[in-house]
Parts: structure tokens; sequence; C-alpha cells
């Protein structure tokens, strides 16, 4: 019997869905092993029974929170697909001001009280609202690692997701390390399983698939020292997509 | 005709981002016709508040997965603007590139994998496995790899990049990397001639409607405008002070929906594919020249089912651009440059490209440390929400004979073929504060 | 024809048309090194202008060529996963520019790879490698291979260049390199004023390092560690590890590895991947079970400097260490650097037993390639023996006996998933029939208990260090068994209450405690054991909940032991088994001391986390020694002392 597998999308930008349409021919594997009963990015056709539910985007509307919960209710096993479901992503930046703030900054004095549409609250995980089974980390996530979940799922078997930093991954790429070339890299705390993709095409790592364990304070300072950088560079680098973590620095 | 219609779409399928159709109508007469768009807002404006500059483009790139390059080029553009950096002329055509790839990968994603079901009368492209039509489906998928290859390649990944940075690129593709895509360009001009014979064969499913309207792009004298170009109407011609592009493009917010509209001469106006096309269809490299031809796609055209062909036409463009591009470079031969040295300075800069969907505006002002305090973005499907919402105005009158399935249909392929992009358009609005 | 020690002399032009020579050659992969931004890495050359012969430190070092990032050790197909192929590496490669250090690392790593359990792989690569060498030109600011003697070499390479005034001195170290040299360059002979030139630049190049490690040699370093274990410093600097295990992805010298099953999204084939693993990476000793055996940092940390300066000096005779400085490089809180911290902790002196962390053992003899390639096997009964444990009856399709000691273990393989350690359970019967029991614990053993009689498995093994019972003859025997421990004792049980050996031993005792009555395994085999003539057996449970039919003693397996009467008892003679849940050797130990039974005649069984199952992957270490192979059977008076056996 193949498991019935849903997609759906919140406050997002569907990079992660566009991710499954980017796995090309071994879409057709894909559909193979499992059986797609709803994906409204590329299919019409819809269906409330599905084993396994795929959650892109954050939650941010109470009218969003109602439809996750349902969603929780109907699956067997639920996974947060991409930073934004995972650790609310580049859509917590915004938690530093409050949503009325925000509001009324962007959309002035109209009256939208009553409108649910935009009835938002600070950004939220999607672990924040329902309990998650497994995660698809990163903005966007590799393709290899939605394969792995995906095949593993589908194995009945435990994904196999890195507990280690991405400097493992970055050191077996032989990559110049990012401090060396005074840039402040996220790589020695954030969660490897992209195979260190932004530090090997020259950029530093944002910290997008979460961060793994805060780091000891001497330690930083000894860091920032040594390769010359100022507290600033890496609050701001550390704020990209961790918000919350960082926020007691 | 005094029947009752009610069709409430929720979350239309096949189309990027949240959107809803709503159509009222008792006893033959309408009473709503609404194209609400419910997408959460994120405020990306909001988020750029206080960054620095070198942040603005990893920010904005997720505003959409599908045009993230088309952001990031955007961002990029604005916030050189504002420190007055030039790019090398090697950077500018590897930018170019760039965007050629993600024009086609947005491009045969919409056409083959959200527009065609339709016109193969399926739910979606699964269905078209095992089928007769498996053949073209395959093709299809070669096509979107080959497109991914490519942006993968020269920015390091093709949903959100990286090596694209304010000044240049992180890291220059090597020689052979370029000679290899070449190589895989020259080999899916004959499928992608092959997946338009097809579409022309069921091309006449596209309904023949149309309606005149404001048509917006990027124009150049020397070539299909992309990365640059001035801002046109078809209305009112070349507009070469693009820092106040607010004259042209002038959003107003609706109840019914969380992204803004746009209008210019008219009460709407139209962006994308088909508005290029009305623009700049002279300047169309001969083979995509060729495909226009075959589809009797000829400028002016009111008809907005013709975007998705519009779509197919660039396609062909981009693969012949590209390949010109590639053997500029090499002639010129690559070098392994650093992106331009940064300077900072307080100032303001506006970036328009040309998206998949449209015709993209970024707008920062940054302050003497380098930081963002005022951002604007102009989203090509927040233009194109009025005219959508215009069109199905003129169109219901003409087809509420049909059934009401039918008129569903009818309603949803309109709305794609526009190829809507709606987790752009709400990002959100322009920020003042101090 | 050039000979070994021969010293030739080529002009950089001649060096240059040789380098380009062989690059034309197709049959061989060249590769040199050249640079990358500001650093230098190894990689394939086109031509002899990328070489860069001048360099100080490459950021990998050459391992990555014999023991790469990842390796495809064999593919398979889930429908028939047992016939397996084996991907071995046959390209022949020629490496330009490996310094002196690097040379010796790899001949460290042959000592490692290439004993009695020989890798295949490495052993290919390395036999199809040509390494052409070249002395230090400019030196590394974090190294210090001079003073820990690496710096210049006399063996290990195929051919070796020196750059004096302007030209090369090639000196010839084996027949593969003088025929290279022969058929594509043209060289002269050298002078005596060139070989006296070659010592003058090496000796010049020897007083260019900015760095000085102190501590010299193998038996200082070794007893300086031995002497501070518990020195206060390891915690100090560990407090600033990040836990990202640079140093062992950049050091030449290290070589542990994990091993995955990868498969592919349509689940028709797949890959089994080695890839390089890390000490310092809190997984690297965590078991389905969920149990850390080297939790904190700290631990992790100091296990690293001991690895290279005390464990593997016992064991091999050499400093697992080079003085490259790569690890210096890439620690971002620069603590990691040997140099530094054997200075560093000097000051506090000290000497100690530089083996006390090591247990010499006469190592198995085993086949060759059977170290990653699985045999096959098929289920011929499966029977559920409680809620979460299984019991297998296997056959080896090549019907070869598994020849096995009681105590040792297998590998199981369930392609697609992955590998797990399993006692044996059976006493060696000379068929290639034998038991396992599995306890559902994580993803193989979850596939391993669905699966059905007539389904196929793969075997290694058997592997490790089981019982001596030829040594226990002519003495009484007390087997403790707790909870999962009685599985691999039941090959002992089994083999003691053959007819056919039981004359041999004396007194049996046989005492097994779980933690409920539904929880005992073997249960209908245990009335046969005490049905057998000079055989006490003993039951215990810790508790009886209610419902639950039990008539035996209650308590921990401790209680029991009061029971046995001391001065009946021969304690002198008495060989002591122990097989339990780690919390349990402490407890029952003692027990055994108060009975009189000496340390020497304790016999002990541990678990670690096993991979490769003969020494190599490093996940099963304690101290210096490794479970899978100079255990799991351990002499308890020798395990004691080592800090990480009890924990």
């Amino acid at each position: 019997m193949k498991p019935k597998v849903a997609f759906f999308d919140f406050a997002s930008c569907e990079g992660c869905q566009l991710q499954i349409a980017n796995l090309e021919e071994e879409i057709l594997d894909l559909i193979k092993i499992v059986d797609v009963v709803s994906f409204r990015e590329v299919m019409k056709e819809h269906s409330d029974e599905y084993d396994i539910s795929f959650i892109e985007g954050s939650i941010m509307r109470p009218m969003d929170e109602e439809r996750l919960k349902k969603i929780r209710n109907r699956s067997k096993t639920l996974v947060a697909f991409g930073a934004c479901a995972c650790i609310g992503g580049v859509n917590k930046i915004r938690n530093q001001w409050s949503s009325e703030e925000v509001k009324k900054e962007v959309y002035g004095n109209s009256n939208l009280e009553d409108n649910k549409y935009f009835d938002v609250y600070q950004t939220k995980a999607v672990n924040e609202i329902v309990p998650v089974d497994y995660y698809i980390r990163g903005c966007p996530p590799s393709r290899e690692e939605i394969k792995k979940v995906i095949t593993a799922l589908a194995l009945g078997k435990k994904p196999d997701i890195p507990n280690y930093p991405v400097c493992v991954e970055c050191k077996k790429n032989e990559n110049i390390c990012l401090f060396e070339l005074g840039k402040f890299c996220l790589g020695p705390i954030t969660r490897a399983g992209c195979n260190a993709i932004c530090p090997t095409n020259g950029e530093p790592c944002d910290g997008c698939r979460g961060i793994l364990k805060k780091p000891q304070v001497q330690c930083v300072m000894d860091v920032l020292k040594r390769y010359d950088l100022t507290y600033e560079e890496m609050k701001r680098r550390a704020l990209l997509y961790n918000y919350n973590e960082e926020d007691e620095k | 005709m005094s029947k009752d219609v009610n069709i409430n779409v929720h979350h239309i399928t096949r189309v990027e981002g949240h959107g809803n159709i709503v159509l009222d109508v008792k006893k033959g007469e309408i009473k709503k016709i609404q194209w609400q768009v419910p997408e959460a807002p994120r405020f990306f404006e909001a988020m750029l508040r206080g960054r620095h500059y070198d942040e603005l483009r990893t920010i904005t790139s997720r505003i959409c997965g599908i045009c993230s390059i088309g952001h990031s080029l955007a961002s990029l553009k604005a916030t050189e603007d504002a420190l007055d950096i030039k790019i090398t002329e090697q950077s500018r055509i590897l930018r170019q590139i760039a965007l050629n790839a993600e024009n086609m990968q947005s491009h045969i994603l919409h056409v083959g994998y959200l527009a065609a079901p339709d016109l193969f009368g399926v739910g979606s492209v699964f269905p078209l496995v095992g089928s007769k039509n498996q053949d073209t489906l395959i093709k299809i998928v070669k096509l979107h790899r080959i497109s991914n290859y490519m942006s993968d390649m020269l920015c390091g990944r093709t949903t959100h990049p990286i090596r694209l940075v304010v000044g240049g690129f992180s890291m220059i593709p090597t020689e052979k990397q370029l000679l290899k895509l070449k190589q895989e360009l020259n080999n899916i001009i004959q499928p992608t001639k092959e997946v338009a014979q097809k579409i022309l064969d069921v091309s006449d499913k596209l309904p023949n409607f149309t309606r005149e309207t404001e048509y917006i792009a990027l124009k150049s004298e020397k070539e299909y405008p992309f990365y640059e170009g001035e801002i046109a109407s078809t209305d009112t011609g070349v507009f070469p002070d693009y820092k106040n592009y607010k004259k042209i493009m002038q959003e107003y917010i609706v109840p019914q929906s969380t992204a803004k509209y746009a209008k210019h001469n008219r009460d709407s106006y139209m962006a994308g594919a088909l508005a290029r096309f009305n623009l700049n269809s002279d300047k169309l490299h001969p083979l995509a020249k060729d495909v226009a031809e075959m589809f009797k796609l000829k400028a002016v055209c009111y008809n907005p089912f013709m975007n998705n062909i519009a779509q197919l036409v660039e396609f062909v463009h981009n693969i012949e651009d590209s390949i010109i591009c590639i053997d500029t470079l090499l002639e010129k031969e690559i070098k392994d440059e650093k992106p331009t040295k940064v300077k900072i300075k307080k100032g303001r800069g506006v970036g328009i490209v040309e998206v998949p969907r449209g015709i993209l505006v970024h707008d920062y002002t940054l302050d003497g440390n380098g930081n963002c305090t005022k951002a604007n973005c102009i989203i090509p499907t927040n233009q194109n929400h009025g005219n959508i919402q215009k069109d199905m105005e003129k169109f219901v009158p003409e087809i509420i004979h049909k059934k009401e399935k039918e008129i569903e249909l009818n309603l949803e392929m309109l709305v794609r073929a526009y190829d809507p992009c709606i987790s752009c358009s709400t990002h959100y609005l322009d920020v003042k504060f101090i | 024809m050039s000979k070994s020690n021969d010293v030739k002399i080529i002009t950089k032009k001649e060096l240059d048309n040789f380098v380009n020579s062989l690059i034309k050659e197709k049959k061989f992969d060249v590769v040199g090194v050249k640079s990358k931004g500001e650093r230098f890495v190894y990689g394939n050359i086109e031509s002899s202008d990328q070489l860069r012969l001048d360099y100080d430190v490459t950021i990998l070092p050459p391992k990555k060529y014999f023991l790469p990032q990842y390796e495809k050790l064999i593919s398979f197909d889930l429908k028939n996963p047992l016939k397996s192929k084996n991907n071995l590496d046959t390209s022949e490669r020629i490496i330009i520019g490996m310094h002196p250090y690097d040379i010796i690392a790899l001949e460290q790593a042959d000592i490692v790879y290439l004993d009695s359990q020989q890798d295949d792989f490495y052993k290919k690569r390395r036999e199809n490698t040509i390494i052409i060498g070249v002395d230090i030109q400019n030196v590394s600011d974090r190294s210090f291979a001079e003073s820990m003697g690496t710096n210049v070499t006399k063996s290990g390479f195929d051919l070796l260049l020196t750059k004096i005034a302007g030209r090369y001195a090639v000196t010839i170290g084996s027949k593969k390199g003088s025929n290279l040299l022969d058929k594509y360059a043209e060289t002269k002979k050298a002078e005596k004023a060139d070989i006296e030139k070659i010592k003058q630049e090496r000796d010049k190049i020897a007083k260019s390092y900015k760095k000085e490690v102190k501590i010299k040699g193998i038996d200082d370093w070794s007893k300086l560690l031995s002497a501070n274990y518990n020195n206060a410093i390891w915690e100090e600097k560990s407090d600033k590890c990040l836990e990202c295990s640079s140093c062992t992805m950049v050091c030449p010298t290290c070589y542990c590895y994990d091993v995955k099953d990868n498969v592919s999204l349509n689940l028709e084939n797949g890959e089994r991947i080695r890839t390089w693993d890390g000490c310092l990476l809190r997984d690297f000793t965590e078991v389905s079970g969920g149990e850390v055996f080297r939790e904190s940092i700290r631990d992790r940390y100091r296990h690293r400097f001991y690895r290279k300066g005390n464990y593997l000096p016992s064991r091999y005779g050499f400093i697992a260490c080079v003085g490259c400085g790569r690890c210096g490089t890439a620690c971002l809180p620069d603590i990691a650097d040997p140099c530094d911290l054997i200075n560093d902790l000097s000051v506090f002196g000290g000497k100690d037993d530089p083996n006390k962390f090591f247990i010499k053992k006469k190592s198995k003899s085993q086949e060759e390639g059977i170290i990653h390639v699985p045999r096959s096997a098929t289920i011929k009964q499966v029977e559920k023996e409680t809620e979460n444990e299984t019991f297998f009856k296997l056959k080896l399709d090549d019907g070869k006996p598994l020849n096995h000691e009681p105590g040792q273990f297998v590998e199981v393989s369930v392609f697609g998933v992955g590998e797990a350690p399993f006692g044996i359970s059976s006493a060696p019967d000379n068929t290639p029939i034998f038991d396992i029991v599995v306890r559902k614990v994580g993803d193989v053993t979850s596939k391993l208990v669905k699966m059905k009689k007539g389904d196929k498995i793969g075997i290694r093994g058997p592997l490790g260090h089981g019982f001596d019972m030829k040594s226990f003859e002519g003495k009484h025997l007390l087997l403790a068994s707790g909870g999962t421990g009685v599985i691999p004792m039941r090959s002992v049980i089994q083999y003691l209450t053959n007819p056919k050996n039981r004359k041999k031993y004396k007194d049996v005792t046989i005492l097994y405690g779980c933690k409920e009555p539904s929880q005992m395994l073997f249960s209908h085999e245990l009335e046969d054991w005490k049905k057998c003539p000079d055989v006490e057996c003993t039951l215990t449970v810790d508790q009886c909940p209610e419902g639950e039919c039990w008539d035996g003693n209650v308590g921990l397996i401790t209680t029991l032991f009061p029971k046995i009467k001391l001065d009946e008892y021969d304690s002198e003679n008495t060989i002591a088994i122990v097989i339990g849940p780690p919390v349990m050797y402490k407890f029952v130990i003692k027990c055994l001391q108060t009975l009189g039974i000496p340390d020497k005649n304790i016999w002990v069984s541990l678990e670690r986390r096993m991979k490769c199952g003969v020494g190599k992957c490093g996940h099963c270490q304690i101290n210096g020694v490794y479970c899978c192979k100079e255990g799991p059977v351990f002499n308890y008076e020798k395990i004691k002392e080592l800090p990480e056996a009890f924990e």
C-alpha cells in the first residue's frame, strides 16, 4: 500500500514545493512510491484522506492556525518542510516589532479591523501550533535531503539527518574557511545536511537549517578577535533566520 | 437566460499562491464577480528596515521561490544604484544568462505543468504518465531540468541563488562549464520545437477572448529586454525617468485582497510575457520569431490567454540568447573576477528587471552606515490583479450561457494565463519610518 | 637503469616536460598541488603550469585519494541485494607534490588499513598510485613537523623532488619510480656536490619552523599523557570547543569512518557509502538504544589527543600526528593544535605507564575482502521470544561453517537500511547454521523483526575475541547474565552443556536475572539447563507485576549471590563470566570479589557502537582498545584500569 501524501503551504514563498517540481525526472519515481493526493500548486485533484502531510510556510493568522490543526488531525505523519515551517525562517524577522506596529506601517489607517485576512500575530513555526514528526530543514531544503526523507518514510525508517555542524561537510568539500576570508559564517553552529552549499559557493552560512547549540561566550569572543570581525557582523548574520535563539545575546 | 450560477473557487489550483474566484449570478443577473487574494501578508518591506546593504538580496530573494533570481537581481541593481557601483561586462552578461535561466524554468513550469493540463483535459501532469502524451511530459521535464541546471551552475542554486552578490558574483563558472552548458542548450532546441508543436495541436482550447488594455514592460533598442531596459507602455511610450516609476505604476489597496492593485493610463494594465512581446516582438531571435509565427501571435495581442504562448516564445528566445551570451563571454575569455569593491555612502537606488511574470521594481534608500531606511517593491502580479478583475468582468457575460463547470474552468484558465505569483504580490507596502 | 636511492638531476624545463608527458598519457590520472585562492589543494592538473611545488600546506591532506570523503563500497539491487557489487577504484593515479609529513602519514595509514584484515579499497588505491614527493620549500606558520621528525623522509615515495639552486634533484624511491622517470624524463646523474646541496637545503628549511613542540618522541608523549588523564586542562580547553570536528576532517592521520546505506527514490536500488567521521561529534559513540558512550565534550576533546599521542602509539608504535599544522589552522577557537596542547601540558609534567590505556592481544586472522562485503545467509526460523525480542536461526548460503568462538559477534546487513552487530547466541557446531536474537530498538532491528523464513540477509563475521573455552577447562564456571546478556551467554551455556564438553569442566552455575517474567528469554531451554548434571541454574526477576506467573526468586541478580556458600566455594579455581547492561557490572563484580574470585578469573563482555567490526572505523573505542577487536570479551583484571570501560 503506497502511502498517501499531501502538500500544503501557508505563509511562504513556495520555493520548497518548487523543489519537489525540481526533482525533474525523479518525480516519476516519486509518484511510483507514494500517492500524491493533494498538491495545490501542481494539481487540481484534492483529497482529504492522507497519511503524510508536508507543511511549507509559517503560521501568522488564526485562520491559518485552524487550517493547520485540521491537517494535523487528518495526518498520521506531519513533516515540517523548509525553514519557514521548521524554525520560522525569514518570516520571523518581523517579530522584532509588534504586529500592530507593522500593520500600521504597512497598511496605514485602512479599516482592516474585521478583515480576517489581515488579522496577523507574531510569526510562528509549525511546531509552535501542532506536534511535528519530522523536519526537512533549509531555505530551500536540498533536493537530496528531500529524497532522503521521502525514501525513509516510504521504507518505514527514521530519516538520517545529521546532528553535527556544517563545518564537517564544508571541510569535506575542501572549501577555504570563510572566516579566513574575513566573513562571519554560522557554519560551526548550524546543522549540516545541505552539503555546505553556501560556503561552497563562496558565501557564508546563514544558519537557515537551524542552530544546533549556542556557542560558549568566550569561544565567540576569541573567534571574533582572531579573525578581526565585529560583534555587529555576527549579530546581523545570526538574526537572519534564527531570531529567537540569538536575541538574548 | 435566467439561471443561477454560484462559483466559489477557494485557493485556485495550479497557480503559485492563494487566490479565490467568486462568481454569483441570480436569475441571469451578475451580482458579484471577484478575484480575491487571501494570501498571508508577510511584510517584507518591514523586514528590510535597518538591515545592512549586503543582506537585502538574501531577504528579498525569499519573497518568491520561483523568481528568486529575479528578486535577487532587482535587489542588487537597486543596491548598486544607491551605492554607485558599476559591475563588469562579464558580470552583466552572466546575470543576463541567469535571468534567462529563470525565465526558462518558470515558463516551462507554467506552460508545461500548470497550464497545459487544461489543454490536455487533465487535472495535473501526473495522469499524463502512461498516456499517449507521456512522451511530451518527458520532454517538458527535460526542458525544465536543463533550465535548472543552468541556474544551478551560474548561481550555485536555482531557488534562492547564492553566487549573486553586490558588485558581481562570489564565484565565476569555468570555461569548461560554459561550453558544456552551450552544448546542453543546443540539445534542447529540437525537443522544444516538438513540445511547441504538441501545444499547437491543442491550442484551439484556448478561448478566443480579447479586451483592449494597457501593457507595461521594459523596452530596449538593442535587445528583447530582461536585465536592462526602460519602462514603456503601449499607451504612452517610453519613460526613461526610472526613479519615478511610481508615476507609471500606481498602487492602491482593495479590501478583498491582501495584495495591492495597480493602474496607470486606464483602470488596470497587464505586465508579463505578453506585455513584453507586445512592446518588443521585433527584437526576438529568429527561432523565437518562427514559434510566434506558428501560433499566429502578433503584436499587439489583446488576448490574455495568449500570455501562455508568449511564454513559450520567450522560452525559445532565452535559449538562443543564452547561447549568444556564452559565445560572447568565451570570445573575451572568462576571468576569475572578484565583485566590485563597495564604498558605503548615503543614497537611493532603483533596480528594475523583467522577471517571468512581468516588470519588477526594487527601491531602496540607504543611510551613511550602509543600512536600509526605506524600501519599496512593485511586484508584477500586483500589477495584474486589477487586469484580472476587469477581464473577468468582461469575460463572464460572454460565457454565461455555458455549463457551470465550464465557466469555472474558463475562469480558472483565465487566472492561470496570467501565471500569477501570489506570494510575491503580498509581500507588502512601502514603509516610512525615522 | 636507475636504482633506489639513486639521485638524478632534472632541470625545471625538463620537469615540466616530464609532468606534461604524464598528463598526456591517457591512462594516468595526474594529481598535483595547485593553488585555490590564497591556499593550496591537491587536484587534477591539466598542465605543469598549474603545479605549485613551493606551497606550504594543502587544505586537505592526500588521504582523500586513498580514503575518499564519500566512497561507494557496494551497490545493490533491492530485489536481489545479496548479489551486491564491489566498487573498487582501479584508476592509475600519480600524485605530485607530497610533503614528507604527508608521506609519513600515509605510511601510518598503511599499518592501520593493510593489517591482517586488509581493506580492499585502500589497498587497490595504494597499489595503483605513484607518489612523487617534494621536499618542503616554504614552511607553514602552524607546522611543527621538524620537532616531530616528519619534515624529511627516506622512504614512502616513488620519487622525491628537492629544489636545489633552480634545478631539481630527484631521489629514486622505488622501481616504479625509476621506471617512470626513465620512460618519460630526461635526467642527468647527480654529482656529489648536488647531494651536499640537498642536505643543505633541508637543513635550511628545518631552521625556519616557527613552532616547536617541547616534548619529543613517542615515549615522552605517551608517558606525559598517561600521567595527565584527569588534568583540569581538558575541561578548560574543551569549554570553547564547537564540536565541529574540523580538526579530524583536515587531519592526515585521522581515519575514522561511518558507513550508511542510501536507497534511490524508486526504492529499487541503493548503495552502501563510507564517509569520514569524527570522534569530536557526539553521535560518534551513540547506539540505537540511545546510549552515548562518550558523552561530554571534555571527554571527546581529550580523546583525540590520547588517540594520537597515547593509544595509537601503544598499538602501532607511532605518534599519530605528523605536525602538519592543519588542525591548528582549521580550529576556529584555536584549541586543536597538538603542539600547543602538549607544550601547555608539559608545564604540569609527570610520567606514567604509557600503555596503561591499552590491552595487547594477538589478532585473529581473517579472510581478505569480507571486511566490507557481506556473505549471504537465509533465515531458517523466526520466533518471537518476548514482546521486544525475536529469535532467528540463520544458515550461511555458501555452506561454510561460521567457525566462531562463544562470545564473538556478527554484523548483520539489511540492505537499504544498514548493518548492526549481534552477539552469536549458539555454540559453534561445525555447521553453517547459527542463532541470533534481535531486540527491536532502531531502524535495522525494526526491519529485521518483520522478516520471515526464507528471507535473505548479509553476514560479516565472526568478529572480535570470544571466550577462550579451552583455557577454562578444569575449572568451575559461574555465569551471570542480566537481561539481554543471556543472549551471548547462551553460546557459552550450550557449549558447556554439550555432553562432548561437559566433563572437561567442573561445577557450572548459571545465574540469570531480568526485569519481569514476561521478559525471560529462552524459557523452554532454561528447563533443559536446569536438568543438566552438575549445572546449578537459578533465575530471578527484579519485580513480578500483577497477573504474571512467577514462582522463582524476586530481586536483583545480586540477591542471588549470598545464597552461594562461601567456604564451599573454590573461588581460586572458578572462572566467572558476566554479561549484562552497563549498570550491572559494578555490582555483580563486587559480589564476585566478595566470593573471593580473583579479578583475573573474571571475564566480561562489553557493548559499544560496533560498525566495521575490524578495528578501523573507530567508533567502538574504549580508551586505546577496540571493543570489536580486543573485545567484546575482556578479562576484568586488564580492562578495569581503563577509565572508559565502566563509566
